[in-house]
């Protein structure tokens, strides 16, 4: 068999097993190597069966959903959990990947220093920079939450739009803090060298990675995003679980109730958005390594709010999973639109000849008009919130409980 | 929904009674107007330190009073269905941006006219105006038939609101898109619009003035139909307890489509007079959607007026700082005003202690 | 055949229940009392009989027409007013506007008699004419209410706590004004807290319990009713 092949299902592997360790209905002691073999014998299958363009194209999507499945598990910790309206989205994903990028980088010197303007570059590895993707991304959150997670609902949404609009402002014309319009570029990638001389690996890895080359490089960096996903959804998944997660449900549905167990209101509402907004900060970082090249442009204040939205939406707010599904299904139905746009553009030229190269609208038209199905045909998403009723039947979840009360008490005075 | 909580609610007896005094002192309209004026002369003294003449801030204030006139057009619309349908409205920067296309289209069919000195335009261009006014407000009706309405009978959420309305931004942003492209369009290509000479060293061009004008107009006319029409009333009873005016035989749906009809006519004359003023990108009214909410919830949510004394505020405010700002910033600005507005008094300028 | 007939109904909040098979008449002229414990379902009724709810199940007739499928606004133009127990004036118009408001079905206009009408029986409202209802006090925003209510000239006014909140001296005005308003010939279906002082000015008197009828009659006969008086009339 193809070493090459062998190399790349290697990798593969990981985020299948990762899939299969969630998955896989039995216990422990059996799941683990049923996964573990699954895992393998599976990605070598589709490694085999696929083309290895349409293969990379693959990984690259899954790096891609993975990324945004990160920013709408931040989301599901503000909203579907707390919430919070935040439609600054952008504005984290921002800062987490410019954040990364700066404490990574090198500052330039010399004449590269007129070219690329940066506050700083520590050459701080990768791990480094996404902590401080996380932690940065958190404190802008704890900044504006002070004063803004005081008000309603609705003025929560305007101010956090008018935050990601700021936050792209200062990065779009500040060229010292991160070379301004202009692109920043050279974000390194962890662990690169491997396939750029893969004699840098310790013995046996470099056998294995020796067939591949420096455009394989996606392969490894699928693994490190599904990792880190995997271990944002058992952050998240067990933050709201615990205790705490309790009482942030109580304080999204019944905030009184709340206020009457002496909880602190207020600093519960802050500690959830500034969590998200970590987690948001991280999938940022992520997609600044992949990137390599970043600028303003990339963060359309309302594009990435929108998109992740749309992900929790059809995924379910207040549920983990289907917050991961939601984003792998919307990045999907986004990636199809560019094959289907594709595919039309003669029709489309035919009406008129400007249409073809305006295509790209197209998909999002079409990704509005699912957001606006969804709003009004499924509002509770794929998934509904797990034990606790969904949202939008609450009211008359605990109205049932009150009135069911009422009537044993009635009984009581009456006998 | 009740997200406004008081830390120091929770523990009454730490608070000292001045505190609580000193707070509630601040909370006045006088207090609130007091710390606007503040603000602005802040935005003037720091250009002065800067070096700025006098004869140019006083130029930039009188760019930022047209300015406002421009926001305040858009924010009227924005205020109205704010008001009565209880939800911010994302997609009005889009139809901001639709006004000013479908003003453009409607342009295009006309024969091209003399023009109208002082101004830069022809009697084309009022025409085209006085179309897509009426034009765009049927579209923000068709948009509240399709999605609006259906979530009212269903007594949806805010948030389900607030998501339609940005799923809505996306649909009427990318039809400008796809039907208009993304370069810039102008409503007179390359047509010279001198400025006029005023005393002071002031320069204003005649369009500004027109600009302004019209806000005022419109929004003396809005004001005529709130206080003397019965949909006026109606309007603003509905706004006030939707319930009770259910009960007291008021139509609520048709109140509702007339707000839309308005909020949507006046967005395009926003749209259309930002277009005048500058040029024309699919990104326009997503510019002024900041400002707009700024000048709305500075100016109490549902009061039109309030409204455009707060675009006129937010107009100045902006114009002034770039004497010593980027003018790229001028959304930020209109944001710190708006945050401090909701942090010391959230129901606005004009608004009731109820 | 009585002018307003609630036949048998079932109705509730989303699918929760809140009454049961209830049936309630009221004859012309006549003032009928509702009272029961908090929680009973008695605005609950008041809302189904003026379209706020719909019934499940059952029908409600007015004038032997069927309105249980009828919207708030289409039952106005029937005769019909009502009164909810909270936020019941638009605070942020004025005395007159909301006065006109409450005449807002009527095409063509004698609105400024009827205005005239409603002050003689309210002098205080003509005084505060331009006030914003929101500024004031709770007794007079009750007249304001009242007021609205009776500008179409409706042959039934449903009336929900009329008294609630009000200081004894405003709740005796209030009583009385109600009185004189049934004397002009109105039909007057109230709910009320103040259980006695309303079953004695009532021709007839509903208990409600659990969303169901426990117990009908005469004012008189239910104010003299051991077991009403021991539940619900506070012994
Ligand atoms: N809008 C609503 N949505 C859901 N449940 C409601 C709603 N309004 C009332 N309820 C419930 O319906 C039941 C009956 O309420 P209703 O207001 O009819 O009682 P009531 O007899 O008028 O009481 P009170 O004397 O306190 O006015 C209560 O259990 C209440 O919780
Ligand atoms: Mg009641």
């Amino acid at each position: 068999m193809d070493q090459a092949l062998v190399a790349k299902s290697v990798f593969l592997a990981v985020p299948l097993l990762l899939l299969g360790l969630k998955l896989v209905p039995l216990r422990w002691a059996l799941r683990i190597p049923v996964a573990l073999v699954g895992a393998f014998v599976l990605a070598l299958i589709i490694s085999n069966l696929l083309p290895s363009g349409k293969l990379s194209y693959l990984v690259s999507f899954s790096i891609m959903a993975g990324i945004y499945a990160i920013l709408t598990l931040g989301l599901n910790t503000q909203w579907g959990f707390t919430g919070h309206l935040n439609f600054g989205i952008a504005g984290f994903f921002a800062v987490g990947a410019f954040t990364s990028a700066l404490f990574t980088t090198a500052a330039p010197t010399g004449v590269m220093a007129q070219y690329t303007q940066q506050a700083f570059g520590f050459e701080a590895p990768f791990l480094i920079g996404i902590l401080a993707a996380a932690i940065v991304s958190g404190f802008v959150a704890f900044l504006i939450a002070i004063p803004v997670l005081r008000l309603r609902m609705d003025f929560l949404a305007i101010a956090t739009i008018g935050i990601a609009e700021i936050i792209r402002l200062i990065f779009q014309n500040e060229r010292w803090l991160a070379n301004g319009p202009q692109p920043l570029r050279g974000i390194p990638r962890p662990l690169h060298c491997l396939f750029d001389e893969p004699s840098c690996a310790p013995g046996p890895l470099a056998t294995l990675l020796q067939p591949l080359e420096p455009r394989d490089y996606i392969y490894f960096y699928l693994c490190v995003v599904t990792v880190l996903l995997a271990l944002t959804y058992l952050l998240v998944e067990t933050a709201t679980r615990s205790p705490w997660g309790r009482v942030l449900r109580a304080v999204r549905d019944e905030e009184q109730s709340a206020a009457m167990n002496g909880k602190n209101i207020t600093s519960f509402r802050i500690q959830s958005f500034v969590v998200g907004a970590a987690v948001m900060g991280l999938g940022g970082g992520l997609y600044a390594h992949y990137a390599v090249t970043i600028d303003y442009s990339h963060f359309n204040p309302l594009f990435a709010t929108f998109i992740v939205w749309v992900m929790l939406m059809l995924g379910g707010s207040g549920n983990n999973k289907g917050a991961i599904l939601g984003a792998f299904i919307i990045w999907g139905v986004w990636s199809g639109t560019a094959f289907l746009t594709g595919m039309i553009e003669p029709t489309l030229a035919q009406i008129s000849q400007d249409l073809p190269a305006r295509s790209a609208y197209l998909r999002w038209l079409l990704v509005a008009i699912l957001l606006a199905g969804i709003v009004l045909y499924r509002p509770q998403g794929l998934i509904a919130e797990e034990k606790v009723v969904s949202r939008f039947l609450a009211k008359t979840g605990i109205g049932r409980g009150r009135r069911k009360q009422a009537r044993e008490e009635e009984a009581e005075t009456a006998s | 929904m009740n997200a406004t909580q008081d830390p120091t609610a929770q523990a009454p007896e730490l608070t000292p009674r001045l505190d609580e005094r000193i707070r509630a002192a601040l909370q006045t309209r006088t207090a609130m107007a007091v710390i606007l004026a503040g603000l602005l002369a802040l935005i003037v003294v720091l250009a002065i330190v800067q070096d700025v003449s006098a004869g140019r801030i006083l130029s930039l204030t009188v760019w930022g009073i047209m300015l406002g006139g421009v926001i305040g057009l858009g924010s009227i619309g924005l205020t109205l269905c704010y008001g009565v349908l209880k939800f911010p409205n994302f997609s009005h920067g889009a139809m901001v941006t639709l006004g000013a296309y479908v003003t453009f289209a409607v342009m295009q069919a006309l024969p091209q006219g003399e023009v109208l000195r002082p101004f830069s335009f022809g009697w084309e261009f009022l025409v085209a105006l006085i179309v897509s006014m009426p034009v765009v407000g049927v579209v923000a009706i068709g948009i509240d038939r399709v999605m609006y309405r259906r979530l009212r009978q269903r007594n949806a959420s805010l948030v389900l609101f607030a998501m339609a309305s940005l799923a809505m931004a996306f649909f009427l942003r990318s039809i400008i898109y796809l039907v208009w492209g993304s370069d810039f369009r102008f409503y007179y290509e390359g047509r010279a619009n001198p400025a006029l000479d005023l005393p002071f060293g002031l320069r204003v061009q005649a369009d500004q003035f027109f600009i302004l004008g019209l806000a005022i107009v419109l929004v003396i006319a809005v004001y005529l139909l709130l206080e003397r029409t019965k949909m006026g009333k109606a309007m603003r009873a509905t706004a006030n307890n939707p319930e009770l005016a259910q009960v007291r035989g008021i139509n609520t749906e048709r109140v509702v489509a007339w707000t839309w009809l308005m909020g949507g006519a006046l967005a395009a004359a926003g749209g259309a007079m930002y277009g005048l003023a500058s040029q024309l990108r699919p990104e326009m009214g997503f510019w002024l959607l900041l400002p707009m909410f700024a000048a709305v919830i500075m100016g109490s949510i549902g009061n039109p007026r309030g409204a455009l004394a707060g675009a006129l505020i937010i107009g100045v405010a902006q114009q002034v700082s770039t004497a010593f700002l980027n003018p790229a910033y001028g959304p930020g600005v209109a944001f710190i005003l708006m945050v401090l507005t909701l942090l010391i008094r959230p129901q606005g300028l004009f608004g009731g202690t109820e | 055949m009585p002018l307003l007939k609630v036949e048998n109904i079932t109705c509730g909040y989303g699918d929760m229940e809140v009454l049961r098979e209830l049936s309630v008449e009221v004859a012309e002229g006549e003032i009928v009392s509702i009272i029961g414990p908090n929680g009973a379902g008695k605005s609950t009724l008041m809302k189904a009989v003026f379209g706020l709810l719909h019934p499940w199940q059952g029908a409600i007739h007015f004038e032997g027409r069927d309105i249980s499928r009828l919207e708030p606004y289409q039952i106005v133009e029937t005769g019909m007013c009502y009164v909810p127990q909270v936020a019941n004036v638009f605070t942020q118009l004025t005395v007159e506007e909301n006065l006109e408001m409450g005449a807002f079905v009527l095409k063509d206009g004698d609105i400024g008699a009827r205005k005239e009408k409603i002050f003689e029986l309210f002098p205080r409202l003509k005084e505060r004419r331009r006030q914003a209802a929101g500024k004031m006090s709770g007794g007079e925003r009750q007249m304001v209410a009242m007021g609205s209510a009776l500008m179409l000239d409706p042959k039934l006014i449903l009336l929900d706590e009329p008294s609630a909140g009000l200081a004894p001296k405003m709740v005796d005005h209030i009583f009385e004004r109600i009185v004189r308003i049934n004397e002009t010939g109105l039909a007057i279906m109230m709910v009320e807290q103040n259980a006695t002082q309303s079953l004695r000015m009532a021709h007839r008197g509903y208990v409600l319990a659990n969303g169901e009828n426990r117990f009908e009659g005469t004012g008189q006969a239910l104010l003299n009713d051991p077991d009403v008086g021991r539940l619900y009339l506070g012994g």
